[in-house]
């Protein structure tokens, strides 16, 4: 176990060297499934801005997804998949430095998948669980904390008199909007999201879409969506991905009104085979 | 480049629809302008009759065009060229409802022309129509072909026309000072110029649309011409050097 009494704590000062508006830098990044045999993603680079959603699109295995997980080192858990090239920096500091520990940059670097996944806990417990693993008992910083973040997420009205209640009681909406209160109960700077509404309906859509825009005061999110409409709803910047390569990097406005590449303007338009 | 067909036809085809009714409109506008003008030219009552009978069907053309735009942007959710190809179509109708207006008009005053005695100076009218009609076609044929280049001419040509309107204007206004038996005809002479000037003016909206529709550059009230159609590619305002 890497010693990450100087890693992830440390990022913060790390920022020097780059503008501040930037959280991540993603340098000419690699990426193979397969030992490096075939490359998922070639060669990608980009840097994420802070207090922005940045929407990741891109047909079916674009690499969207699979970029979304290097950003906290999800990609680690698979046995055959490496890093083949470049360098992935969040708030300056190499991620994939020795001294980096993934659990610790999952702390900084929190994730909401695509189905909701609330542990068979309480509300209170599913909220409280990641500053527990933390080490934090005392029950006046717990209770602070959940209900902050509940707040925070948009749920805290619908829950606070059921905090005790089965987290699995929750509608779909809900259980989402508890993930996202769990992710955020840690502080992390960066959200990640991978297809967060795509089993919601348009009510709880609209609800975690509102969510994410008073989000973004607090934290920097990465979400990849297939749902053009709400990459142009809700996001600041796109990315669009083809055949794990980046085609082009914009503003949402630019990207859904005059992009630069005819494969963007193909994809978002429906032209896409 | 002519974009690739959608993968969903239906998008393509009520893209399609839109694109055809407006030039439907587009070529009513233009007919009842010349059937206007031939009507004061040639001293038929009837065409000018048929003019203002006429732009009721641009009217319904114009409702038409906003409803099947607006089923368009609920159904497809269009973006980039798809969604300024909409927006595109439905200010091209209103520019075009316009120019059906502004025939009436004319219409009107010439059925008031007509009913006094035939003044020969009112051949002038001609020349003032033909540089008016000229910009109204070319943008009609810039909108059907997506020709930037020609949209741009369209807006290099509204100086002609504004030289034109200006001399002609003149011209009558003299006569309305100095021939007080006609006064009122001249008078109606002066507007009918005003209205033809408008015309160019509606069909630079247009060609000034089109810019739009295929750069995504807003060359309106000054705005910048695209890179590319600039002579030395500095972006500069002015005259499109092509």
């Amino acid at each position: 176990m890497h010693d990450t009494s100087n890693a992830l704590s440390a990022l913060p000062k790390a920022t020097k060297k780059k503008k501040s508006s930037t959280v991540i830098e993603v340098d000419d990044i690699g990426f193979s499934y397969d030992y490096g045999k075939t490359e998922t993603l070639k060669g990608i680079s980009m840097e994420v801005p802070k207090n922005q959603v940045t929407a990741l699109i891109g047909p079916s295995g674009c690499g969207k997804s699979t970029l979304l997980r290097c950003l906290n080192r999800m990609n680690d858990l698979i046995d055959t998949a490496k890093i083949t090239r470049g360098t992935i920096r969040i708030l300056g500091q190499d991620i994939h430095a020795a001294d980096v520990d993934a659990i610790e940059l999952r702390k900084q670097v929190g994730m909401v998948f695509q189905k909701y996944n609330p542990f068979p806990k309480s509300i209170y417990d599913n909220v409280a669980y990641g500053l527990r693993i933390q080490g934090v008992k005392k029950k006046s910083v717990l209770d602070e904390a959940v209900e902050r973040s509940l707040k925070s997420a948009a749920l805290w009205d619908e829950a606070k008199d059921r905090l005790k209640d089965s987290a699995l009681g929750l509608s779909g909406g809900q259980q989402q909007r508890l993930c996202i209160a769990r992710t955020i109960a840690v502080r992390p700077k960066v959200i990640l999201m991978d297809e967060p509404c795509s089993a919601l309906d348009p009510i709880a859509t609209a609800k975690v879409e509102g969510l994410m825009l008073e989000l973004k005061k607090d934290f920097t999110i990465v979400i990849v969506t297939h749902s053009m409409q709400q990459a142009s709803r809700i996001s600041d910047q796109t990315a669009f991905f083809y055949l794990g390569e980046l085609i082009e990097y914009a503003s949402t406005s630019k990207i859904f009104t005059s992009p630069s590449v005819q494969q963007t303007e193909d994809y978002i338009s429906g032209r896409f085979g | 480049m002519q974009p690739s067909e959608h993968i969903l036809t239906t998008f393509d085809q009520a893209l399609h629809e839109l694109r055809e009714t407006t030039l439907t409109m587009a070529v009513g506008a233009q007919r009842n302008l010349q059937n206007t003008i031939n009507g004061l030219l040639q001293r038929d009552k009837q065409l000018c009759n048929q003019a203002i009978a006429d732009d009721e069907d641009e009217d319904q053309l114009e409702i038409l065009i906003d409803n099947l735009g607006m089923q368009i942007i609920v159904r497809f959710q269009p973006v980039a060229t798809d969604l300024r190809m909409v927006i595109g179509a439905m200010k091209t109708s209103t520019n075009l409802e316009r120019i059906s207006d502004q025939a009436v008009s004319i219409a009107k005053r010439s059925r008031k022309i007509l009913k006094n005695e035939e003044i020969p100076e009112v051949g002038r009218i001609e020349g003032l129509y033909q540089v008016a009609a000229a910009l109204l076609a070319d943008a009609i044929t810039a909108y059907a072909d997506s020709n930037t280049e020609l949209a741009l001419s369209v807006i290099e040509q509204q100086k002609e026309l504004k030289k034109t309107h200006k001399k002609t204007s003149r011209f009558f206004s003299r006569k309305l000072e100095t021939e007080t038996a006609h006064y009122r005809d001249y008078l109606d002479l002066v507007l009918i110029c005003r209205w033809l000037d408008r015309v160019g003016g509606l069909a630079t909206n247009i060609a000034e649309d089109i810019v739009f529709e295929i750069t995504s550059t807003d060359i309106r009230h000054g705005g910048e011409l695209p890179r590319e159609l600039t002579e030395d590619g500095s972006n500069s305002n002015g005259t499109p050097q092509i």
